[in-house]
């Protein structure tokens, strides 16, 4: 069972490196229950390494992570019970309909065929899935890809939602339908870590924001805080502008 | 939230995992039968011509070898032995790259490994696939063998379950090994060791080569060189390895000696599962960890060497010194992606490489064969083998070249040059590759024969007559029937337009087989070891023709057909 006090995403210490890159620096996070967090960092910062760790793809070379208080290279399979992780890259079997994967994806978490019934009839309708549910995932677009992966992440109702650049490749219609989802999942308890590119998204939806920078947690707050750190700055693009160019001044 | 009132109890892992896969299979064949019929009779057509040549060779070599009762009982032990050791040594290989590619570096793993999937579950279904796919063998070898020893001896009918339970107790063996390995590959290679890997790789097969040269030169008489040769392939018959108890097992069912058939059964039954068990319990206990090594690699290995690297690159425009300077970078490009996918160099190079190693092997036997009427059957056989390969990679390797430019063809569209000479430079890479492979095989066959001069170079026209039609065919119908939408090459060679090339190329590949069968015939009074005569020179010349006529022709159609694409 998950631990009710502890934070939803604790990460202490964790470091990551790829050869002789370190990728990820000696990040610390907490994230704490009902929180819709974004994630944001230039192009190779290290937000999808520390997605893959939390996710479990990765391991830390050093420094812990916890999800829901269960340490996720410990205890992996409780920890993976509590969240959901979406990638930048939509992974579905080619050879099966969208409705056999996510039926697949609903027997692997245990979900009841009456509920997984009555979430698809809901998630359907939102996402608009009906045209094209029963063909082949190989004839989606990445759009559809995205519908069906992020409608298979919310089939168990997880506690912890991981999703990377989530509005890559969706229409304007799906993409509000998305960020109401999220914060649909907040109100109900649950928590998001987003990573994204899209500053406005993350301007718009997050409680907090935290900015990445050579595998650096840069900074993290709220907006307002954000805004009281970066001094003067008004919107979430010339924060992040400001803070990251100050980081890579001493290289140039 | 989920409440857990709601929440069944969660399917088995494994059994999942294995409907899943069930499922996948249904639905390719269903899609396969529906939509694309002709490529499924084709491929079922081409699978029985194989098996069936497999069955005629076995019941040809049983049928040779009951000529002498002392050949009988001295050759055909060893015989089962080399077959299943060889077996045992490819099913090894085979199962290694496949269990390394699904686990290691294919994506369905991320997508499990985040799930609540146990790894001994994802790693069991795994190691089963592989399995499924390294037991084609048992259908394409292991079927034509029993049947041919079958037809050979008047078997008793406990023979054929015998023969068969041997074959599916012995596939795990292999594909336990293979597993391990790739399994130790990925969790203890050091990072970025592509370079000592591929070292190891070339040393093994150099000794791999020498051996076989000492084998060869014994230096013997012919009676004297079978004596020396059976007592240096003495170790095949050690005790402790699985293919001679497949062999002695088979060979005891052979004779109705019921009792040792089923012992050697059940140790092979008993090993299979102890390994299966080993490989499965320790990949899964480690995965999470082998995993993370092999995804993450080695940022050092992208960023250094940048000497060698523009050595290499410059290597690749030098090669295609003969063509413009724009044409010249476009072929590069190709050459370039080539090398550096392994998939595609390593097909290659095996391929060839056990044609080189066969090759290097052949004139011990082939002075015994020159006064028959093989003299001049070997080397058209030889023939066969390079254009049949050849055949095979520029199906899978050139054909979807046009297709894969489809996400860039608008930035090649802008480029200030027709795009049918974008093709010019497609068929030019694909030519210079498969030319310089093919002669080189075909020059040292034409040494290790000792063939004429004349018909070595006869030959080499043939080969490179067969370069053009089958590049030109591949890079003609790749812009004739593109999949413009697709990324992954092998989805591109399997479709429509690539059964359609392989067809085609198969049937230009008989045709000149034909015509070189034919001209073997005509030359078989003389022996290639003479100069040609200028009857055969003439219908060398004319066949010759053919291929080149057909893939100028291709390439003809293409370019036209690539000119008016709008994208």
């Amino acid at each position: 069972m998950p631990d009710p006090i502890s934070a939803a995403i604790q990460l202490d210490s964790v470091i990551k490196r790829y050869g002789d890159t370190l990728a990820v620096d000696g990040l610390t996070l907490s994230i704490p229950r009902g929180e819709l967090f974004a994630f944001v960092g230039p192009n190779g910062a290290g937000k999808t390494t520390t997605i893959k760790m939390i996710a479990g793809l990765l391991r830390p070379d050093a420094g812990e992570i916890h999800l829901c208080g269960h340490a996720m290279h410990r205890n992996g399979q409780a920890a993976k019970s509590v969240i959901a992780y979406v990638p930048d890259q939509p992974f579905l079997y080619d050879k099966l309909t969208g409705r056999e994967f996510l039926h697949f994806v609903a027997r692997m978490y245990g979900v009841k065929p009456e509920r997984r019934d009555a979430v698809l009839t809901e998630l359907n309708t939102r996402f608009q899935m009906a045209g094209f549910l029963d063909k082949m995932t190989e004839d989606y677009s990445h759009g559809m890809k995205q519908k069906v992966v992020i409608a298979a992440a919310l089939l168990h109702a997880p506690e912890v939602l991981v999703i990377d650049e989530p509005m890559v490749g969706l229409d304007p219609k799906t993409v509000r339908e998305v960020k109401d989802l999220f914060t649909s999942q907040v109100r109900r308890g649950g928590t998001v870590f987003m990573s994204t590119h899209t500053l406005e998204v993350a301007e718009a939806i997050a409680d907090r924001i935290g900015i990445i920078n050579r595998g650096q947690l840069i900074a993290a707050g709220t907006m307002s805080e954000l805004r009281a750190l970066a001094d003067r700055s008004q919107s979430l693009e010339e924060i992040f502008l400001e803070l990251t160019e100050e980081e890579d001044e001493p290289t140039r | 939230m989920n409440p857990p009132a709601e929440r069944a109890a969660a399917a088995p892992g494994l059994r999942l995992l294995i409907g899943l896969k069930l499922s996948v299979l249904r639905n390719l064949l269903r899609q396969a039968v529906d939509e694309a019929p002709l490529k499924v009779a084709v491929s079922v057509g081409f699978v029985a011509l194989i098996w069936l040549g497999l069955y005629t060779l076995f019941v040809e070599i049983f049928y040779s070898l009951q000529t002498s009762l002392l050949e009988r009982a001295v050759v055909m032990p060893v015989m089962f032995n080399i077959f299943f050791l060889a077996l045992l040594i490819l099913l090894t290989l085979s199962n290694a790259v496949i269990a390394y590619g699904s686990l290691f570096s294919g994506r369905e793993p991320g997508f499990l490994l985040a799930t609540p999937v146990p790894p001994i579950h994802l790693v069991t279904v795994k190691y089963l696939e592989s399995l499924f796919f390294a037991s084609w063998a048992l259908i394409l070898l292991g079927l034509p063998l029993m049947l041919a020893v079958a037809n050979s001896e008047e078997e008793p009918a406990s023979f054929y379950p015998l023969f068969l339970a041997f074959f599916l107790f012995f596939v795990p063996i292999p594909g336990a090994l293979g597993m391990l390995l790739a399994y130790v590959a990925a969790r203890f290679a050091p990072r970025g060791s592509r370079g000592v890997l591929l070292a190891v790789g070339v040393l093994v097969l150099a000794a791999a080569a020498l051996w076989s040269l000492q084998l060869v030169h014994i230096g013997e008489t012919t009676p004297r060189y079978a004596k020396v040769f059976f007592e240096r392939m003495e170790f095949v018959e050690a005790a402790l390895l699985p293919s001679t108890w497949v062999a002695r097992g088979i060979e005891r069912a052979l004779h109705s000696d019921h009792s040792r058939a089923l012992g050697y059964l059940t140790v092979t039954l008993a090993n299979a599962v102890f390994a299966s068990w080993l490989a499965v319990t320790l990949s899964a206990r480690g995965f999470s960890r082998a995993y993370d090594r092999a995804t993450t690699g080695s940022s050092r290995t992208r960023n250094a060497e940048p000497a060698n690297r523009s050595n290499a690159e410059g290597l690749c425009e030098r090669i295609f010194f003969y063509l413009p300077a724009r044409l010249r970078f476009l072929a590069a490009k190709d050459l370039r992606t080539f090398l550096r996918d392994p998939l595609q160099w390593s097909q290659l190079a095996i391929l060839f490489g056990l044609m080189a190693l066969y090759l290097l092997n052949l004139p011990r036997f082939y002075t015994d064969l020159l006064e028959t009427s093989w003299g001049t059957l070997v080397p058209f056989l030889n023939l066969c083998a390079v254009t049949l390969i050849l055949a095979t990679f520029t199906s899978r390797f050139v054909f979807p070249l046009v297709s894969l430019e489809g996400h860039q063809l608008w930035l090649i569209g802008l480029l200030p040059l027709p795009r049918r000479r974008i093709l010019i430079a497609k068929f030019a890479y694909a030519f210079t590759i498969t030319a310089i492979v093919s002669v080189t095989v075909i020059v040292l066959a034409a040494v290790s024969l000792h063939m004429h001069p004349g018909w070595a170079l006869l030959n080499v026209v043939v080969i490179l007559g067969v370069c053009v039609g089958l590049c030109g065919l591949a890079v003609g119908l790749g812009a004739r029937l593109p999949m413009f939408g697709q990324l992954n090459p092998g989805r591109i060679a399997n479709g429509f337009g690539g059964t359609i090339n392989l067809i085609a190329s198969v049937t230009l590949v008989v045709g000149v087989l034909t015509g070189m069968a034919v001209v073997a015939a005509h030359a078989r009074g003389t022996g290639p070891t003479r100069p040609p005569d200028p009857t055969s020179v003439a219908a060398v010349l004319a066949i010759a023709a053919l291929p080149l006529a057909v893939g100028l022709g291709a390439l003809r159609l293409g370019g036209r057909h690539f000119e008016q694409l709008e994208v």
